[in-house]
């Protein structure tokens, strides 16, 4: 059976500093996305449990990807595919589908596509929906189990407020939520082992795709702004000993609204 | 290879921070199969410098990396301020040959450089594994054979480079190091205060890429052993000063340090240095201050300890060096590894070598030269007697109001030899001929 995770870089959210507003996205570290993470936690669990698994992580990144595709591939991952050609950067969620789909199907065999149900940047999460539809696979999303069995595959779905369980003819695609699992941290031994795995760089051309139809050239929807909310300081500073310090914070905070509702 | 060289590499790094990264540099680049544990999310996401980094020491041992690393100002002028309170005094020193290349000394800031330079060993073919945590050394028939990392993980390798900085945790679980004593360490906080280039240049009168060094001491410890320091960078400046454990736990009322750094950059002298920067990093960290005395053993079978984590370090009040040392001893701990690959023979015997190698370089030697400081630099007069003397005499000098003035040189002989001809200050002026 062939499994494909679909993973992408992001800049590491917790080192992105906002200034005027904007974002500064200069020389933060790229890292996978914490539910990627769970995507391909989730496709190793199946190719421990189930015979004759083969896992393939397809991923889009930049060209610093050599060290950050070692991850997947010691957590379980055979092979990779990376997406990293430059024509590729900036893509809209429905460019991401496009190029996701074209990279899966010259695969040549999948029978189950797992995501996360979001991106931990954008989280948008148009894509998984458009490369089932692209692919014209079954979808089930927001899965919290996940059972493969005879040519089926059996999921729980987090509803918020209930569970909901489905059942789909392979192959099918599943976008997972973060309580599906707890992503291992790779041995040392498997990252270093991971190097030898096989991976394929595709760029447009390999996937039959023209320059206009990919990455910037080929936007569906056009980001007009993406600032921080504004937050303004108050500025105050408690002063006296810590108990009357911490009343005059507690004071503050209620007058807020923080406390006390 | 065999199958039981596959489950091992020949040299694990422990900590990315100079010293590990320059050992780990100079290792890949002869073919050494090499890897370097870093707990960070990146080589310098937590490391901390003061920063400035003296090059005439450096120059030829890592000599193809300094052309392009990404190093911050040159810096062209020195101060040192002696702060009393409510006055202080300055001396600076501008010199022609710190404009002169090869630069003197440049400002630095880790987290950039680090990060590159981990790059760089990348690129050499050293192997860099970030956000993993060495925990303790593996140790069979008595040597050291690899590192244990959290629950289920390990590294097996011929030779343990200790570079974890300086609480080394390996040296320690290696048995090649005591329990520290408090007054070894003094603790630092340092802000990175963000404000555009040409502010910096404005504020500090420099020109493009010139950097400005400034180093105070006097009442801003309030009495406690430390100082204080500010460097330039390109488009910040580090900000930030440091306090010896043992005075700081020793003082009544207590402090913590950041208040003391608050009470700083509060000052008029400093403030309006920063006015409208930005805090974009804010960090705590410890320094080594026992100097050679406090040094663990260097190496052992199978490990060899560099850069802090080895106690290579020196505070000397008017500046903490331990980059140099950092890269001299990574470098020349591979040089010992290199030599012992050759015979095959990673015994304590064999990595003798690198103290060997240690002891004939500058920084053996200067840890040596200066090993009386830290003794020199208990001394309280230290830090509020001399610069609150040295500030009255100058303001008595300069200070005119309705009352006739003295001559100058009544001014100076009488305050000069109230203030400093008495028993505590003959003892300190010959107390500072040890140093
Ligand atoms: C405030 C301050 C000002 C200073 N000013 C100067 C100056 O101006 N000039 C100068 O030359 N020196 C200065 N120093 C000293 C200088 O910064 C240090 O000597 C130097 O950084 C030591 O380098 P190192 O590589 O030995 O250790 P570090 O740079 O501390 O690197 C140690 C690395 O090991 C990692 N690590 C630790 N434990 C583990 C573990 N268990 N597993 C995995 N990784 C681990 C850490 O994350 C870190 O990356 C200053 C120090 C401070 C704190």
């Amino acid at each position: 059976m062939d499994v494909i995770v679909c993973m992408k870089q992001i800049p590491d959210l917790q080192q992105i500093r906002i200034k005027d507003r904007e974002p500064i996205l200069d020389n933060v570290p790229l890292v996978w996305g914490d539910l990627d993470k769970n995507a391909i936690e989730e496709a190793s669990k199946i190719k421990e449990a189930v015979e004759d698994v083969k896992v393939t992580v397809v991923a889009l990144g930049s060209d610093k990807i050599e060290q950050g595709i070692l991850e997947p591939l010691a957590m379980g991952a055979d092979e990779a595919v990376l997406l990293t050609d430059p024509a590729f950067a900036g893509s809209d969620s429905m460019g991401t589908a496009k190029v996701l789909a074209k990279a899966i199907e010259k695969t040549g065999s999948y029978d189950l596509v797992i995501l996360g149900e979001g991106s931990t940047d954008n989280y948008s999460g148009v894509v998984a929906s458009a490369l089932a539809e692209l692919l014209n696979l079954p979808m089930i999303s927001y899965v919290r189990e996940l059972e493969v069995q005879d040519g089926k595959v059996k999921a729980v779905r987090n509803m918020e407020e209930s569970f909901e369980v489905m059942e789909a003819d392979l192959p099918a695609l599943v976008t997972v939520a973060q309580e599906i699992n707890e992503p291992r941290l790779p041995k040392f031994m498997a990252i270093r082992k991971a190097g030898a795995k096989p991976r394929h760089e595709w760029g447009p051309d390999d996937l039959g795709l023209a320059a206009d139809e990919v990455g910037q050239n080929a936007l569906s929807v056009e980001t007009l702004s993406n600032l921080a909310p504004e937050q303004d300081r108050k500025n105050i500073i408690l002063k006296g000993n810590l108990a009357e310090q911490i009343d005059a914070l507690v004071d503050a905070l209620t007058k807020e609204g923080v406390l006390g509702r | 290879m065999t199958e039981a060289d596959e489950e091992k590499v020949e040299v694990v790094v422990v900590g990315a921070g100079l010293a590990g990264l320059s050992a780990a540099y100079v290792l890949a680049q002869a073919g050494v199969d090499t890897v370097v544990v870093e707990r960070g999310d990146y080589p310098g996401a937590k490391n901390v410098t003061g920063g400035r980094i003296y090059m005439h020491p450096l120059r030829h041992y890592l000599p193809d990396l300094w052309d392009d690393a990404p190093l911050e100002r040159h810096v062209t002028r020195e101060t040192i301020t002696m702060m009393a309170e409510g006055a202080s005094t300055a001396i600076t020193l501008d010199n022609d040959k710190f404009r002169e290349e090869p630069y003197h000394s440049y400002t630095i800031l880790r987290s950039n450089f680090d990060r590159w330079f981990g790059d760089k060993v990348a690129e050499a073919g050293g192997f860099v594994l970030p956000k993993y945590r060495a925990d303790d050394v593996l140790v069979e028939d008595g040597r050291v054979v690899g590192i244990v990392m959290g629950e289920e993980d390990e590294i097996r390798a011929d030779v343990v480079v200790a570079a974890d900085g300086v609480l080394s945790l390996i040296a320690e679980k290696a048995g090649l190091r005591q329990a520290q004593q408090p007054k070894h360490f003094a603790v630092s906080a340092k802000e990175v205060i963000e404000l555009p280039a040409k502010s910096i240049e404005e504020r500090f009168n420099l020109g493009p890429g010139e950097g400005a060094a400034q180093l105070y001491f006097g009442t801003l410890t309030k009495g406690m052993l430390g100082g204080g320091f500010i460097y330039t960078n390109q488009d910040s400046i580090s900000l930030g000063l440091v306090v010896g454990i043992e005075s700081l736990m020793e003082r009544e009322p207590k402090i913590e340090v950041h208040e003391i750094l608050e009470d700083f950059k509060a000052r008029p002298e400093i403030r309006n240095l920063v006015a409208d920067g930005e805090i974009v990093e804010y960090s705590a960290h410890a320094i080594p201050e026992g100097g050679i005395n406090a040094m663990p053993k260097l190496y052992s079978d199978g490990i060899v300890v560099i850069g802090e984590a080895a106690g290579l370090g020196l505070n000397m009040l008017i500046t903490v060096r331990g980059m140099e040392f950092a890269v001299a001893s990574g470098v020349m701990a591979a040089e010992a590894i290199l030599k012992a690959r050759e015979k095959g023979d990673y015994s304590a015997d064999s990595l003798a070598h690198y103290e060997e190698l240690l002891k004939d370089s500058f920084a053996l030697q200067d840890l040596e030269t200066f090993r009386h400081v830290l003794g020199f630099m208990e001394n309280p007069r230290l830090f509020n007697f001399y610069p609150q003397a040295v500030c009255d005499i100058f303001t008595e000098l300069m200070w005119i109001d309705e009352k006739p003035k003295p001559k100058i040189s009544t001014t100076v002989i009488r305050e000069g030899v109230g203030k400093f001809l008495n028993w505590s200050t003959i003892k300190d002026g010959l107390g500072m001929l040890r140093i």
